[in-house]
């Protein structure tokens, strides 16, 4: 806003500064609507009448306020715009709170842990943990309990939605894995799956039919599962899945993929019942490996044995 | 060969033969084999004895000999496999029982009882025992003779090898096209004999034994069966023997893939067979299933008259021993375990965190779980580096991973102590009540003679009630034990034979 003639300026103030103002705000609409950012000459075919002196001061004025970043691509400088949300927020802050958001922003809605932020940052931890403090009651940041370990917490913007890796998604609750949810969507799953495999019995089509019927698609499953009413959040089919999967390492269901990349589920018997070593003591015996001839534990005193065999 | 293995060994020796032949079997185990000198020596046993013991064990098959490190000094080794097979042999007449009838088992049992002996002993001794058994005076010798053809016709006996050429030690053999040659029995010698006249059947010196590999083959292909009755239907199964019964047509029964069975070929089989109708008219689509099913027992793996199909010995014992150990891990150490077990077997090497991820079991409990594997050696663990400089944090990854041929190495040998301790037990239950069951035997004695002479029943009652009601409960609670101690051998034993043969797969 320097200007070679001080009466004209006094005397045009407002006019001028009017005018300024608008070819301001022409440039930032410039860069908000190109992604890539903007040259010196995008700026120059947008606001012809704005003089080289009159841009330079306008751009200078809206690197120093931290609209802009400045790139170098291939000899030509461009002007783009940073995240407007960011530069109001940092606004006012020091050095190392802006590197401190800079990293917790890089992180995305994964957050990121605090020990990272110091290997990044090289702040001392007395130090981060100030400014975190500070980044927290400004509400640029927030802390996350990570569902992955209980004593973790994980910085991400405020305003984000932490990710599914963080929360845990619909099986947790406060980051409390709720198991017995988990368990009872497990076990109702299979009923249904069973239900489908019951009803081939009588089936008169011939096996391969037969086999047909008992497939289910995750969404069948999905919808008998929603049509219960045992949740109280609403699941999605992708949840659904992860459920399958559990009863899939049960052995109990098969998962086999249709031409179009969707799963089918169905009931399985396995092949094999209960082993023979099972079906005495000494195989599911918790001291199986000190049990011997000698010694307190052994076959003739064994108390397992004893009530087995009453 | 594992201590507890020798442990179990030993003790069906004693239990079988006594003191002298299990101290000769243990000092033979110990080394690879040993010539007879020295065998007395560890054993501080006479040399008469010793020999006795030995000569009984080379009866049974239980001790092999060669020519050893001197030329004319014979070496004897132990072969503990066929001794532990001694607790096989109820299911080994259990199956000839129900397959080929008693007669069947009566002449299996006298060749098993001696080890190796003549067709016409065998089946003098197999017809007394069935006089005795049926209460008749007279059984048909050609009978039992042409069940006795059968058995060798269908392989389950053979011929033993014998001493080919004069030499110090002599060597057994015997050539392939001799070993199922039915033998040429004369019928009025062997009668004679069984009138206890001086006859000649015409077969001495041409012993026989039973052949268990040929035992082990039935009992594999009943496996295969019910597990695929079990996982698909009866339909599949019985097409399933069907197949086996062509197999051997064209294959050596233990290869680890069959050679291919023309579809044509099968669907004639399947349709001579009327108890199946369902299975006849859907032979192609209950083909399709199997072989699409998970187990993976058929592959179809040529297109040639209506496809051919082959079966895999190999993978189905792969995948019945996974069944096996999944099983034992899920009663062992719960159905979450379990979860875990089959899940790090689906993913190969899969990191702690995953494994509670995909699993969907609370952080610590997974923990807690899969270290409990890892200890019992059900899964082993690797640490991988990422980068080579020790101070670079977070960088190691543990995975979990699992060595199938250990874990079933591992849980052969739980069964083998399982079997060991349930012997035990037997024999200490019956020790712990030798009064009162030598009390038992002594009573059922005189009864069984008073009878003889006419007792009156006043009599017989009298002498029975020489046991006092709680002597008899406390007897019949004996029993009871004994009898589910002896079930539970035998079940411990199936689980044995699928692992073994597993592994004698994987050689
Ligand atoms: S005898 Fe008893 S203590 Fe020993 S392994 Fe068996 S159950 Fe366990």
């Amino acid at each position: 806003m320097t200007t070679n003639k001080p009466e004209e300026s006094v005397r045009n103030g407002n006019d001028q500064l009017s005018s300024l103002e608008s070819s301001e705000h022409r440039i930032l609409a410039l860069a908000k609507g190109s992604g890539k950012g903007i040259s010196d000459k995008d700026i120059q075919n947008e606001v012809p009448d704005l003089r080289p002196d009159q841009r330079a001061s306008i751009i200078n004025k809206l690197l120093a306020q931290g609209y802009f970043d400045l790139f170098n691509q291939g000899g030509t400088l461009l002007y783009k715009l940073k995240d407007p949300s960011r530069i109001q927020k940092v606004k006012g802050a020091d050095n190392e709170e802006k590197i401190v958001y800079s990293i917790i922003e890089e992180a995305g809605n994964k957050g990121i842990w605090i020990r990272d932020i110091r290997f990044k940052s090289n702040l001392i931890p007395t130090q981060l943990n100030k400014i975190l403090k500070i980044l927290e009651n400004k509400k640029l940041i927030k802390a996350v309990k990570s569902v992955s370990a209980s004593k973790k917490k994980v910085y991400m913007l405020y305003n984000l939605e932490p990710d599914r890796t963080v929360t845990g998604g619909a099986w947790y609750c406060d980051q409390d894995f709720e198991a017995e949810f988990v368990d009872v969507l497990n076990q109702q799953c299979y009923r249904f799956l069973h239900q489908k495999l019951e009803a081939t019995r009588d089936c008169k089509g011939g096996p391969i039919a037969a086999r047909n019927i008992s497939y289910a698609s995750s969404k069948d499953v999905w919808k008998y599962i929603s049509e219960l009413g045992i949740s109280k959040v609403q699941l999605s089919v992708e949840d659904m899945e992860t459920i399958l999967d559990t009863l899939l390492y049960d052995g109990k269901v098969e998962r086999c993929v249709t031409t179009d990349g969707s799963h089918l589920y169905r009931a399985v018997e396995s092949l094999l019942p209960a082993p023979g070593i099972v079906r005495i003591p000494c195989g599911v015996c918790p001291v199986l490996r000190h049990c011997s001839d000698v010694g307190s534990v052994n076959p003739k005193k064994c108390v397992y044995m004893k009530e087995w065999l009453e | 060969m594992s201590t507890q293995f020798g442990a179990l060994c030993s003790l069906i020796l004693l239990e079988h033969f006594g003191e002298i032949v299990q101290k000769v079997g243990n000092d033979l185990y110990k080394c690879q084999s040993k010539p007879l000198r020295l065998i007395p020596g560890s054993t501080k046993l006479p040399l008469q004895k010793v020999k006795e013991a030995l000569r009984i064990m080379i009866q049974y098959d239980f001790v092999t000999f060669s020519m050893g490190q001197l030329p004319d000094r014979a070496e004897y080794t132990l072969l503990a496999d066929k001794v532990v097979l001694l607790l096989r042999y109820p299911r080994y007449l259990l199956l000839m029982k129900t397959q080929y009838g008693d007669e069947a088992e009566m002449l299996i049992e006298e060749i098993l009882r001696q080890g190796k002996d003549t067709a016409s002993r065998v089946i003098i001794r197999a017809a007394t025992r069935l006089k005795e058994s049926l209460k008749v005076e007279k059984v048909c010798l050609v009978t039992l003779r042409d069940k006795f053809l059968v058995l060798v016709n269908k392989q389950f006996v053979m011929r033993c090898p014998y001493p080919s050429e004069e030499k110090d030690v002599p060597e057994l053999t015997i050539k392939e096209k001799q070993l199922y040659l039915p033998p040429d029995i004369n019928l009025k010698g062997l009668s004679d004999l069984e009138e206890g006249k001086p006859g000649n059947p015409g077969d001495e010196g041409i012993c026989w034994r039973v052949n268990l590999d040929r035992f082990h083959q039935d009992f594999r292909d009943q496996i295969m069966v019910s597990a695929i009755s079990r996982r698909l239907d009866d339909n599949a199964g019985e097409l399933l023997r069907q197949l086996l019964k062509q197999m051997y047509l064209r294959t050596e029964p233990w290869v680890a893939t069959s050679n291919p069975v023309p579809f044509t070929e099968l669907r004639e089989a399947v349709r001579k067979q009327s108890s199946y109708p369902l299975l006849a008219q859907y032979v192609d689509q209950y083909l399709k299933i199997m072989e699409e099913d998970s187990s993976g027992f058929v592959s179809k793996v040529g297109d040639s008259s209506g496809g051919q199909y082959s079966l895999n010995m190999k993978t189905a014992f792969i995948q019945l021993t996974w069944a096996t150990i999944e099983n034992i891990v899920m009663e062992r150490f719960g159905s979450k375990a379990a979860r875990i077990f089959r899940l790090v077997k689906a993913k190969k090497f899969v990191e702690q965190e995953q494994i509670q991820q995909i699993a969907m079991i609370p952080a610590k409990e997974a923990k807690l779980l899969t270290y409990k594997l890892l200890e019992e050696n059900f899964l082993q663990m690797q640490e991988l580096r990422k980068s080579l400089a020790s101070n670079v944090p977070n960088k190691t990854f543990f995975l979990f991973y699992i060595d199938l041929n250990q874990v079933a190495r591992m849980v052969l040998e739980m069964c083998c102590k399982a079997l060991y301790n349930a012997m035990t037990r037997r024999e200490y239950e019956r020790s712990e009540n030798r009064r009162m069951i030598e009390k038992q035997q002594r009573i059922e004695l005189i009864t069984l003679n008073m009878k003889e002479q006419g007792a009156t029943s006043e009599q017989l009652a009298e002498i029975e009630e020489m046991l006092t009601p709680p002597e008899q409960a406390l007897l019949e609670k004996v029993r009871i034990m004994i009898n589910r101690l002896n079930e539970a051998e035998l079940q411990l034993d199936e689980t044995m034979f699928i692992l073994q043969l597993y592994l004698s797969y994987q050689i």
